[in-house]
């Protein structure tokens, strides 16, 4: 047992402060005002504080902590991306990742598991292919292997799929990655945050966004107004909700995409498995639970509702693959929203409006980009520069009609 | 599962339904420069709200409009398209 | 040992019919009727199960589905609750989770390390040094986890249902009986479900010695069985409820989807735990267990118990249980008024000792925790704060907890209902309901049965006013009478810190203190952080209390505080039956028989099945490479009947085709092909194909396999959305195509047409409408593959007959069948791409040299202002071919290898092929315009650290001048 569990045992008072500081008042003016305490927006706070030295900042949370896409997703953290702008960014994130915890001292359960992304068809197959020449070109650990390999990592997979789906071909993948505690991320980022300066506003919901001549002088809030020249958007589902406050056009459109969790088993399955043609990507979390999660749902929506459809075909879909489960049970399942964007590429940095960020269009991946998102939209905010790393997101690239490309990658990958 | 109402078929639940994305009225491309056309191809009126949508019947092949909020999921009404309805 | 009572009016196990079945090795005897944790009660077995973290000892606490700590194993399903577990012969059962058995569990030292593992301890510690974390998520994991899974385990798939009705009623209850019966006599069809394997609720256990009470009860259900239109379903979980009252029912054999006009929940609530010292100790339960084993199981809950009690139904259960002979040493009330109703007289006549104001401190156990010996009672002061020094102590086997109730509202939540928290009953109520759903009973906060009879009346006649059914006289809405069925805060803390509040995670009240104090102060923080109602059971034992703690930690109303988001499912379901049978559309063209019979390999392409090429699976290449030989020298068939088949017929039909595809059609001459490319509207390459002109207002048009179903879904938007007069249809499944190619071609063709196909009557990208072998044709002369050859499309009930025909005819010329690898294989060498294939989710014509397929000077198409836009800019990439010049000793590319320029990618591989009729590898790629010239090298990485020299060259590599297809 860590030496370090041993001063819960020997204190008579619960040795643990408060995460963050419970600020009560809203300041009448910051340097930076981040809307969204989630993963993102909470990183940011950090490493505006850490990289950068901007501590008078406030991150604006209409709800609690980590409620929006930070504690909806998956879990699941790589970088093996098509395109090399993509493939970079996520690997940068990756690394951030792997030190985390030891930089944040919070245990976020950053679990290297080892990612298949299963194909079924030759088609499919050169996908894969064509991901993993990108990734190892960039140094990113990624590999096609075969049926054989496949099966002898994960015993339990059945690679006819029953006869119901086309067999699997063989699969891309990728050692390092990994699986996460997701609420943690936020928790930790919050923490440090705070440490850095940060004021954290919880159930502070963002009415309006003051603009001038083009840019940006204040946000209000259902807590009153405050004054400040930088705002960053990081809100996952509601990203539309906040752009048209400035009157900013986006291609963003909001899915719902849903997830499940079944009773705690022990360990069976080691690695994450995901299959583009099933729509199914499946981890088994450190409690044991199958997390299993699936492709957007068919129409836009700005809810979190569930839907049997989705309950249905995903049991369908984990049978396909394991036909050892169908009298383990569900216990739960649940959705979050994202912010889609036509090239499954994310929309980050400066916007037509002078001090208004954008951190959006995290579709389904936005919990694997939550380090590299908080540090490269803090240098930006803090240099009223695009990072390096983030150009090609801007969101100037539709009416360029520059795309990049990432469907093929981000598309059910997770 | 969500029951939708096609002007054609009446009542059918919603898998027999193929969704299309916003109703965007045809654009007179003569009119637009670059970066306009641009943002107008690519962008969407995505926030919360009221929507007008294409919907597609898939076991008869009917598209039609249907004006949907986004944030209750609850059609207000659907109609097939004409110019004098869709591009008001 | 045996805890069985005498024969209990009502009871629901059958002693005619004894079982002998195992727990844990051990054999025991109960009957049939009895669930799991009856029979091993029975048995005098008081540890039936493990908790999650610390391994103690738990016996019975709800037996109301929910026992969650009471999870076993029987053969290979797992996680099963032993108190909904129906009792069968030969059962064999073992508790999940534990190390060495059930009793003995040697993981139950976890129990002594608690203090060292409070609330989130794993987010503090095991992260550094970062190398040991492995390690200690390993241990981890073995530790956590209930059940283990059999890899071997299969089960044949069940089949669903759907079925619906005017008023689902959910819950078979004092309300739900008589909803059904008011809804039922109105001539409603309703299915009344229940999740209990018999009806009645509450009547079963509550009101058994009420004879009022059972007497209404015997009324309802006789009326229920005899109105045919109630269709009553117990057995029956309503497991969530979606979008227009979609339902999901689950019974023992399967899932049943259901629509139901109206929803009525009727589900009652869930009798909630009391938190004190050791309130886990196995013989500690709810009233309402203790009831529903008398009067279900005829067991006796224990001889001799305490209850704790805070309303009304502690001392109708304290006589309940004296009436029985069990021995109620006791009555601790948590308030300091008692209880002043003719219950509460009875009960003082009974001589129990009441003792107001007091709850109980703690539980006293021995054997390691297994066995209850006692409690310690203590008064609690003015602000019901506990006062240990004054306690005493009662012996006990066994404690009965009666302090309140929450509403099983799972079903109300998903179906977007609102509570409201209201202190005339200290619970959550509906406060409004969307439209076609009703509330009734106990989880709409009414207590008594009678009043909750009256209240199903109510709730059904509100729902068949909602279906429309006139002249209806309404009830009232009722409110509760008397003195609150919950107590406001029946939580006590106690220094030893074994006071649980969620006994599916082992988490006690100073969690929750730590927790709060740590920052996590919102409802959903804590039930992330702590994990609270996130075990099997999802909190029906646990959020209340939860609720309560925070409530009380922030000084704020319940209201205020709020309630976690109620998910799907009400209990856990099997995948199994959630996934039923699987249906997956697979499409099979017409020759399908044949190609199998021929020795094909066949190969999924999209959701069709396709042959790859003919021959043993092991002969690959040379298969391929001799099928296409024939082809370049003699005769093929190949099936393309998958390709997409498009009539577009009416005035407009021409300036539609504009409209969609990058090239003119105006002017196109009957009998006429030409090639059609269509963009979407960012100007990106979508389908491909080719438009023949049948006539002036006729045009069949043909497209890719894999994409027809989605662009012929998109002609007909753009059909409404530019208000042409044109009618377009899908013909792919109508029709077949074959393929017959080869200079050979044409001597097959001749003696099965009446069709001049002569070459100067049928020209290259001519078509003609004629017959084939007797059939009705349409004839194309294409050149996909670079010889002479022409597309025939015929009925698809007819291209079994006319490719036989072909076939039989093609035998002096040598015809052979060859498949769609070959078919790659020849149209590469000819330099055609494959949309899908060659291109990408954002390639524009010019990047793939189809600059040539786009009319100049058209006003519009789809994508032709994206286009203008696109071509202004330096082209970034171009697809070239490309042959190559060093291949030994060194791995050969494959489709998608990059191609490098130093570290740059510089462009990537799209099409390969290493054996051609060529006599040497070819291939496709996108490069970089400056790489793009004929002569350019290009290094393709084919390893790492290794790259293949390749050379541009011109396309297409086959036939240049196109003198062979002519």
């Amino acid at each position: 047992m860590p030496h370090r569990l041993l001063k819960y045992g020997f204190s008579d008072h619960h040795p643990e402060p408060r995460m963050f500081r419970d600020v009560k008042h809203l300041k009448p003016e910051y340097d930076a005002v981040i809307i969204g305490g989630g993963g993102h927006g909470l990183a940011a706070a950090y490493y505006l504080g850490k990289d950068h030295g901007v501590s008078n900042v406030a991150v604006l949370e209409q709800g609690y902590l980590g409620g929006g896409g930070t504690g909806r997703n998956t879990a699941i953290v790589r970088s093996n991306y098509l395109t090399p702008e993509g493939a970079r960014f996520y690997q940068a994130s990756v690394e951030l990742f792997q030190d985390l915890s030891r930089e944040l001292d919070y245990n976020l359960f950053y679990s290297e598991r080892g990612h298949f992304t299963l194909a079924h068809s030759p088609a499919s197959l050169r996908t894969q292919r064509w991901r993993a020449e990108v990734n190892q070109h960039l140094g990113i650990d990624s590999q096609v292997v075969d049926p054989k390999f496949i099966q002898s990592q994960i015993p339990q997979i059945d690679l006819t799929c029953g006869g119901h789906q086309p067999p699997i071909h063989g699969a891309l993948f990728h050692p390092p990655g990994a699986i996460a505690r997701h609420d943690a991320v936020a928790w930790a980022y919050a923490r440090g945050a705070d440490r850095y300066g940060a004021e954290i506003h919880q159930q502070t919901a963002v009415t309006d966004i003051e603009v001038r001549d083009g840019a940006v002088i204040g946000v209000h809030t259902d807590r009153g107004y405050i004054k400040t020249r930088k705002v960053l958007s990081a809100v996952a589902g509601w990203t539309t909700h906040i752009t048209k406050m400035v009157g900013l056009r986006t291609p963003l459109v909001i899915y719902p995409l849903q997830a499940m969790v079944t009773e705690p088993l022990k360990p069976w399955l080691n690695h994450i498995v995901v299959s583009a043609s099933l729509h199914v990507y499946v981890s088994q979390s450190s409690r044991g639970e199958l997390v299993a999660g699936a492709s957007l749902d068919p129409y836009e929506l700005i809810s979190s509702r569930s839907t049997l459809d989705f309950a249905e075909s995903m049991s369908g879909h984990l049978l396909d693959l394991f036909p050892c489960l169908p009298q383990v049970n569900v216990l739960r399942q649940w959705a979050g929203m994202c912010d889609m964007t036509p090239d499954f590429s994310p929309i980050m940095g400066l916007t037509p409006i002078e001090g208004f960020y954008l951190d959006s269009g995290w579709g389904t991946w936005g919990f694997k980009a939550t380090p590299i998102s908080g540090k490269t939209m803090a240098f930006t905010l803090a240099n009223n520069r695009d990072h390096d790393l983030i150009e090609a997101f801007n969101l100037s690239r539709f009416e360029r009609c520059q795309l990049v490309g990432e469907k093929g990658a981000a598309s059910v990958g997770h | 599962m969500k029951i939708l109402t096609c002007p054609l078929n009446g009542p059918r639940p919603i898998q027999e339904f193929h969704y299309g994305g916003e109703f965007r009225p045809p654009l007179d491309p003569a009119q637009l420069n670059d970066a306009d056309w641009g943002q107008e191809v690519h962008h969407r009126h995505g926030e919360p709200g009221v929507k007008r949508e294409w919907w597609y019947h898939t076991a008869s092949g009917t598209w039609f409009i249907a004006e949907r909020d986004n944030l209750q999921d609850r059609v207000i009404q659907t109609y097939l398209y004409t110019p004098e309805r869709g591009n008001d | 040992m045996t805890s069985r009572l005498p024969p209990q009016p009502g009871e629901w196990i059958n002693r005619e019919q004894p079982l002998d079945f195992q727990f844990e090795g051990v054999s025991y005897q109960g009957f049939t009727g009895d669930v799991l944790s009856s029979a091993l009660w029975a048995n005098g077995v008081r540890v039936l199960g493990r908790s999650f973290k610390y391994h103690r000892p738990r016996g019975i606490y709800s037996l109301a589905n929910h026992d969650a700590n009471a999870l076993v194993s029987v053969g290979s399903r797992t996680n099963l609750r032993a108190d909904c577990l129906p009792l069968e012969a030969n059962l064999q059962a073992s508790a999940v989770n534990t190390l060495g058995s059930v009793s003995r569990d040697h993981l139950a030292i976890m129990d002594r390390f608690s203090r060292f593992l409070p609330v989130g301890f794993y987010y503090k510690a095991f992260h550094t040094p970062r190398r040991l974390f492995p390690f200690y998520e390993n241990q981890m994991r073995k530790v956590a986890g209930l059940g283990r899974i059999d890899p071997q385990y299969r089960e044949a798939a069940t089949a669903k249902q759907y079925d619906f009705c005017d008023l689902l009623i959910v819950g078979a209850g004092p309300a739900g009986l008589s909803a059904a019966v008011d809804a039922g006599e109105r001539g409603l069809r309703v299915i009344l479900v229940d999740e209990n394997p018999h009806p009645g609720g509450s009547f079963t256990w509550q009101w058994r010695r009420h004879a009022e009470a059972l007497e209404r009860c015997e009324q309802l259900l006789n009326r229920v069985h005899a109105l045919d239109n109630i269709d009553l379903r117990v057995g029956t979980l309503a497991a969530g409820c979606y979008s227009d009252r979609w339902v999901a029912l689950f019974d023992q054999q399967r899932m049943t989807k259901l629509r139901a006009a109206a929803v009525l929940v009727a589900s009652g609530c869930f009798e909630q735990p009391a938190v004190f010292q050791n309130n886990d100790a196995p013989g500690i339960m709810l009233g309402s267990a203790a009831q529903r084993l008398v009067h279900r199981y005829a067991v006796q809950p224990f001889s001799q118990g305490v209850i704790l009690g805070a309303n009304r139904d502690a001392y109708r259960l304290a006589s309940d249980l004296t009436t029985h002979g069990i021995d109620v040493t006791a009555i601790c009330d948590l308030r300091p008024e008692g209880e002043s109703s003719p219950a509460g007289t009875r009960v003082q006549e009974l001589g129990i000792p009441i003792y107001r104001g007091y709850t109980i401190y703690q539980a006293e156990t021995r054997r390691r925790g297994t066995q209850l010996t006692g409690v310690i009672a203590c008064p609690l002061d003015r602000q019901g704060d506990t006062q240990p020094q004054a306690g005493l102590s009662l012996p006990c086997d066994g404690v009965a907890v009666s302090v309140g109730w929450a509403p099983d509202a799972g079903l109300l939540y998903q179906a977007g209902a609102r509570f409201q928290y209201q202190s005339a009953v200290e619970q959550f109520v509906p406060h409004t309901l969307p439209p076609g759903l009703f509330a009734a009973g106990r989880v709409n906060g009414i207590f008594s049965w009678a009043d909750q009879c009256i209240d199903g009346q109510r709730a059904a006649r509100a729902a068949a006013i909602h279906l429309g059914h006139p002249d209806i006289t309404e009830i009232p809405t009722l409110t509760h009478q008397g003195t609150p069925p919950s107590h406001p805060y029946p939580i006590f803390p106690h220094p030893e810190k074994h006071n649980f509040v969620d006994f599916d995670e082992d988490i006690h009240l100073a969690d929750f203190k730590n927790a709060h104090q740590e920052g996590y102060d919102n409802i959903e923080l804590v039930k992330r952080f702590t994990t609270v109602g996130m075990g099997p059971s999802q909190g029906k034992l646990s959020n209340m209390n939860a609720i309560r703690i925070l409530a009380r930690q922030n000084n704020a109303t319940i209201d205020a505080t709020g309630t976690t988001t109620s998910r799907p499912f009400q209990h856990p379901v099997p995948i199994g039956h959630l996934a039923g049978r699987r249906f997956h559309p697979l499409r099979r063209t017409p020759l399908d028989a044949w190609h199998r019979q021929a020795g094909a390999q066949m190969a999924h392409a999209g959701a069709w099945l396709r042959p790859e090429y003919y021959g043993a699976a092991d002969e690959r290449a040379q298969s391929i490479l001799a099928e296409a030989e024939h082809v370049r020298q003699r005769v093929g068939l190949i099936d393309v009947s998958t390709l997409g088949k498009l009539q577009v017929t009416g005035p407009d039909a021409a300036e539609f085709l504009e409209r969609i595809y990058t090239g003119r059609f105006q002017k196109q001459s009957t009998q006429r092909l030409r090639y059609g490319l269509a963009c979407d509207e960012t100007g990106t390459v979508l389908e491909d194909g080719v438009i023949a002109r049948l006539a002036h207002d006729h045009f069949y048009v043909t497209a890719t396999s894999g994409g027809s179903g989605s662009f012929y879904r998109e002609l007909l938007r753009w059909r409404q959305l530019f208000q042409l007069d044109v009618q377009i249809s899908n013909l792919t499944g109508q029709l077949a195509a074959l393929n017959l190619a080869g200079p050979d071609s044409r001597d097959v063709l001749k003696e099965l047409t009446c069709i001049d196909i002569s070459g100067e009557a049928f020209p290259y990208l001519g078509v003609r409408v004629g017959t084939v072998a007797g059939v009705p044709a349409t004839l194309m002369r294409v050149g996909f593959v670079g010889e002479l050859g022409y597309e025939i499309h015929v009925p698809a009930s007819s291209a079994v007959h006319v490719w036989e025909q072909l076939c039989e005819t093609g035998r002096p010329f040598g015809l052979k069948p060859f498949g769609v690898e070959t078919q790659r294989l020849l149209r590469l060498e000819k330099g055609h791409l494959i949309v899908g294939h060659d291109t990408d989710a954002l390639t524009y014509p010019a990047e793939a040299d189809l600059q040539w397929a786009i009319a100049q000077n058209k006003p519009f198409f789809v994508g032709s202002r994206s286009l203008e836009i696109l071509q202004k800019r330096p082209l970034m990439r171009k697809l070239v071919g490309f042959r190559l010049k060093d291949t030994e000793d060194k791995p050969f590319p494959e489709e998608c290898h990059l191609i490098l320029d130093g570290e740059t990618i510089v462009g990537r591989v799209t099409s390969i092929a290493r054996d051609s009729t060529l006599k040497h590898p070819i291939g496709m790629a996108f490069v970089e315009p400056r790489l793009a010239s004929p002569g350019s090298p290009l290094a393709i990485r084919t390893a790492p650290g290794t790259t293949v020299t390749g050379e541009v060259c011109s396309l297409p590599f086959y036939d240049p001048d196109n003198l062979r297809q002519q």
